[in-house]
């Protein structure tokens, strides 16, 4: 067997082993779950060695036809990308060993490992359809994820709601995908890379179809809005695994492959393309600073995040992709250690409600230092790896002539790092309320991967060459992107914008903590109430932005609407033909009296037409 | 045309037995029912045996020398003929003057005989004038008052169509100066024929068009069906009106090959004819409460379509057509003797009054239920071939635009005869129906016969369709 498929076919088979194992079993579901996602680890890094030193490792069977081949192929990028997916499943199964709150065991690990096999699919398909396949396919697990994590209905609607989204994204990925093989007369992405598709007509229809798809994919704006939904009524591990690092990976990879191995942009699109980064970092960290929940908050700067990488690829150059990609990767990282921490404090104290939390450095120490790192990485601070992803994507921002979303990318980053530090001192610091005395630090199983995540953050920022050199590197190489390395980073006027970031958010930390007088969870609220982001606040906090709710707002009228054009056309295919039959035979009734002059009338009546007809076209004219 | 003498014994029997009738049955009036049965027997066997011998069916009908279509229509003339016979005798029972109406159905299935026999429009002329003289005389046998209006409707509606008919002739006469068939395509066969001679035909189909019922000419057609005593009016649906007017439309489609001239828009005008037939004869139908007229407009409907394969005039479209006219005899046939049949038994023609015959009446609801759908065009019943042949014909021969509405009225014809199913032998038990009771055996033997035909036409529709492509299709070429 080719090892290439031990990633996607063991998950999925042992997954429905899991479903065979009794509900009153303890410990046997998350164990065997624990040890296929090490084996999964341990192939995704012989396939990833095995590309990086060796051959690639291919797969190609003939599926449907017409060019549909089930081709799967680990190349340096797409191994990458599985390594990565493989680590955040053993970490997540490690996480929810002994986590109680992930809804029923048994689906949880049936839904963890299936998606580990889609993701995995996904990320090594080298054939469109194949790769719709896994990606339509892991839309379905993600969707039971979020439905089955909690017993109430507010799960189930959430549920509902990510699914409408990222359906309608996947039926804009589907279409994409048609039109793309269509011009380009293959379905093999390796085989469209070999010679790319301009912009031009239809094909540039079909990359914004499929843009579509990627960016939903990865939670950026618009489509991120059943996230932060997703955030109060799903479980922590689900976030720290699924929208946190699956969705981002997977997305940002698609999107890097489409933008640069499938198409060459132009410049407007490439606006296009930072514009919504650029566009998506602003609005989802402003967004954050309002939020009062430890994971909603999280979710809000997961979404910001993803504007980074979209940024990232958008400029289309080396520094900026290598940015991307390594910012893929600490993003990744960093938002599942922190939705990790989060679920950790849910775990001891019960609460994720951030008024009511506080004090809980001295309780839950490694978590709090977990959080620390992570929220610090992601903020961009020396030298941990989000300051060298950052700044590369901010070199690259540079180097493609763009300086107003560069301001736009750091302004990010204050904000980011501003609601990092309303959240760490609302929870972390400060007086500890009364009923939290007892809370004692999460267990080891809950511990343990956090540290890992924390301890990547900070190996790969100082030795920030050698993930940039082993991970990113050869990434880059099949994108087609030659790789200049830490070279082309100027660290000196990096490192005082990132002073100056950082700068920025303490005081206006400081100054918002004196405005609420000590309070830490109402630090951001001067900013909230200001004069006219007050306003924008308050229609975001009734979802006026959202097009989801907006759109389910107008469903009725649209039912309506399309319930009464449902009626005319049963009126014009049942209702008028009946009636104008009815009508005739009425009239023919009617007609047909037994009144002899009446018929002899018509008889006559029909010999002069006839005769007429022959006469005229016959002998006689 | 054929003028073999052979054939011409079809037509002397039973005129010789119609004349005899009268002075043999003064005594016993019963003896007249058998004497009929027993000509029409004798020559129903000898026509199934000349169209089915072995020999005939082994060597591909290749030794029938005469017009298949001739001995066909002879064959279903004496078939149906025999059948309303066999069924007179018991419906008749006791009634008086029995005597002269099997002598008149002797005379009209004679006169119907010449009619497909002969080769020229005169003698033709003569035979239809005969059968129509003899069928008023039938129509009339009913003694009410209806049969009486049915019969002079019948002739005073019908005798400018035989002015026309012989307008048409002496104008052929001036023009190509002969009448018979065979002169007739050698001329049209010799190239374009003039128009005069086009003219002087087509005024001849017009007046057989009025006398097969087609729509605008109609008018006749129901409340003669309608006043005519039961067997009469099958008689009269099923054969009289095929052989006297359709016969002979069928009959200059495939002489003048209408379809190949369209310059002179005559086989427009057919086509025209039979499509607004078809419409109008489902539509009427779809809203009558009598059993019998709903039938007699469903035949205007049939017969829209024999008209409008007729006028389309490539091979298959007259095979469709031929194959048609058979059907329509056949179930027709059966439908009005059954319509006889429940009237009998509940005292009623009125759809409203009938309703869960089946349970009253099996043998009858079921062989009408045969006969029906056959009509409606259900495989694999007969009708369903033929309509299929005359659909698939139109749109082979670029009459797309016929073509769809003839399928979409066939479905219509469907809804109709569907929803008199159900009101007349499904559905709950009426008074009327739930005190009848079955006819008797003797009333159900024709009926029977012809729905086991209607069945084996369909199921053995291979070697149909091969004999009448070898007897009929393949022989129209000029």
């Amino acid at each position: 067997m080719n090892l290439i498929l031990i990633p996607i076919a063991l998950p999925l088979a042992s997954a429905f082993l899991i479903l065979l194992i009794s509900e009153q079993t303890r410990y046997l579901k998350e164990t065997l779950a624990l040890a296929v996602s090490a084996v999964c680890l341990l192939g995704a890094f012989l396939i990833f060695t095995s590309a990086l030193f060796g051959q690639p490792l291919e797969l190609i069977a003939r599926w449907a036809g017409y060019g549909m081949d089930f081709a799967l192929k680990a190349d340096r990028l797409s191994s990458f990308i599985l390594l990565a997916v493989s680590l955040f499943t053993f970490l997540t199964a490690i996480y929810s060993f002994s986590f109680e709150k992930k809804g029923g065991a048994k689906w949880f690990y049936f839904n963890l490992l299936q998606s580990q096999a889609f993701a995995a699919g996904a990320a090594l398909s080298d054939n469109l359809v194949a790769l719709l396949f896994f990606w339509e396919g892991l839309l379905i697990f993600l969707t039971v994820f979020i439905a089955l994590s909690k017993p109430d209905q507010a799960a189930k609607k959430t549920a509902m709601k990510a699914f409408l989204i990222n359906a309608a994204a996947g039926l804009c990925l589907l279409a994409g995908v048609a039109i793309t093989a269509y011009i380009a007369g293959s379905m093999s992405i390796s085989g469209i890379s070999a010679d790319k598709l301009t912009l031009i007509g239809w094909a540039a229809f079909g990359y914004v179809l499929m843009l579509i798809g990627a960016v939903s994919k990865s939670g950026a704006f618009p489509f991120h809005t059943w996230l932060p939904d997703a955030a109060l009524d799903s479980s922590a591990p689900f976030m720290a695994y699924a929208p946190a690092a699956l969705d981002k990976l997977l997305g940002i990879y698609f999107l890097a492959r489409i933008s640069v191995s499938l198409f060459t942009l132009n410049g407007t699109m490439q606006l296009v393309l930072m514009t919504l980064g650029a566009l998506t970092i602003l609005v989802a960290a402003m967004m954050a600073l309002a939020q009062t929940d430890y994971k909603r908050l999280l979710s809000y700067l997961a979404v910001s995040q993803a504007g980074y990488l979209i940024l990232a690829v958008g400029t289309l150059n080396p520094a900026g992709l290598a940015g991307g990609l390594f910012h893929m990767l600490n993003s990744a990282v960093c938002l599942s250690c922190l939705f990790m921490t989060a679920g950790a404090v849910e775990r001891r104290t019960g609460a994720g409600d951030l008024s009511k939390l506080g004090g809980l450095f001295g309780a839950m120490p490694v978590t709090a230092l977990c959080f620390i790192i992570s929220a610090a990485a992601l903020s961009g601070i020396a030298p941990l790896n989000g300051f060298f992803s950052i700044g590369l994507i901010y070199e690259g921002v540079l180097s493609a002539g763009y300086t107003p979303f560069f301001i736009t990318a750091a302004l990010g980053s204050a904000l980011t790092l501003a609601s990092f530090l309303k959240l760490g001192h609302a929870v972390f610091f400060g007086n500890r309320p009364e009923g939290l005395r007892e809370t004692k630090e999460a267990p080891f199983s809950g511990v343990f991967p956090m540290a890992i995540l924390a301890a990547i953050c900070v190996i790969s920022g100082f030795g920030a060459r050698l993930p940039l050199e082993f991970l990113i590197a050869p990434g880059l190489r099949d994108l087609g992107l030659a790789y200049e390395a830490l070279g082309g980073l100027r660290l000196y006027p990096l490192f005082w914008v990132s002073v100056v970031v950082i700068l920025t958010a303490v005081v206006n930390h400081m100054f918002g903590c004196a405005a609420a007088q000590g309070k830490a969870c109402k630090a951001c609220d001067h900013i909230l109430y200001a004069p006219v982001l007050r306003d924008l606040y308050a229609l975001a906090q009734a979802r006026f932005f959202d097009p989801y709710e907006q759109f389910m707002k107008h469903l009725p009228r649209l039912a309506g609407i399309l319930y009464k054009a449902d009626r005319f056309f049963d009126y014009l295919t049942d209702d008028l033909p009946a009636f104008a039959v009815n009508a005739f035979s009425k009239a023919s009734q009617r007609f047909h009296t037994g009144y002899y002059p009446l018929y002899l009338a018509l008889t006559i009546a029909g010999f002069v037409i006839y005769i007429f007809f022959t006469a005229h076209y016959g002998g006689l004219k | 045309m054929t003028s073999d003498t052979g054939l011409l014994a079809y037509l002397l029997i039973p005129l010789f037995t119609a004349v005899l009738l009268p002075f043999v049955a003064r005594r016993r009036p019963g003896f007249s029912a058998s004497l009929a049965n027993v000509t029409l027997l004798a020559g129903l066997l000898n026509i199934g045996y000349a169209l089915l011998n072995p020999a005939s069916l082994a060597a591909s009908f290749a030794d029938i020398k005469e017009d298949g279509f001739s001995l066909l229509m002879i064959f279903l003339i004496y078939l149906v003929a025999l059948a309303v016979t066999f069924f007179s005798a018991w419906y008749l029972e006791g009634r008086p003057n029995r005597a002269a109406y099997y002598s008149l159905i002797l005379t009209s299935v004679s006169a119907m005989c010449g009619a497909v026999t002969t080769g020229d429009f005169f003698t033709l002329y003569i035979f239809v004038e005969a059968l129509a003289l003899t069928c008023a005389a039938l129509i009339t046998a009913d003694d009410s008052a209806a049969g009486l209006e049915g019969a002079l409707k019948y002739f005073l509606l019908t005798w400018p169509a035989s002015l026309l008919i012989l307008f048409g002739i002496a104008f052929l006469l001036l023009t190509a100066g002969t009448l018979s068939f065979e002169n007739l395509k050698a001329i049209i066969a010799s190239g374009r024929p003039a128009g005069a001679v086009v003219f002087a035909v087509s005024l001849i189909l017009l007046g057989f068009l009025v006398k097969s019922g087609v729509v605008p000419f109609h008018a006749w057609l129901p409340d003669a069906y309608q006043g005519a005593c039961a067997p009469v009016s099958a008689y009269l649906a099923a054969v009289v009106t095929n052989i006297s007017g359709v016969y002979a439309v069928i009959r200059i489609a495939m002489l003048l090959r209408l379809f190949e001239i369209k310059s002179y828009h005559t086989s427009g005008l057919l086509m025209f004819a039979g499509m607004l037939s078809i419409m109008v004869g489902a539509l009427a139908a779809l809203r009558q409460k009598e059993f019998k007229r709903m039938l007699a407009f469903s035949s205007i409907s049939q017969t829209g379509y024999i008209a409008l394969a007729a006028g389309l005039g490539t091979p298959l479209a007259i095979l469709g057509a031929v194959f048609h006219l058979v059907n329509h005899a056949v179930f027709n046939t059966v439908l009005f003797l059954n319509s006889a049949g429940l009237e009998k038994a509940a005292g009623a023609g009125d759809m409203r009054r009938l309703g869960g015959m089946e349970h009253a009446m099996p043998w009858t609801s079921w062989t009408s239920i045969i006969a029906l759908m056959s009509a409606a065009g259900i495989p694999p019943l007969a009708g369903f071939w033929s309509k299929l042949i005359i659909i698939l014909a139109l749109w082979d021969g670029g009459a797309k635009v016929y073509a769809v509405p003839a399928l979409l009225f066939s479905l219509v014809t469907l809804a109709y005869l569907l929803a008199m199913q159900k009101k007349i032998f499904f559905g709950k038990a009426t008074e009327a129906s739930a005190a009848s009771r079955e006819a008797r055996p003797a009333l159900l033997v024709p009926v029977a016969a012809l729905s086991v035909l209607i069945i084996a036409l369909g199921a053995f529709f291979p070697y149909v369709f091969s004999y009448l492509l070898e007897t009929i299709a393949a022989r129209i070429l000029l």
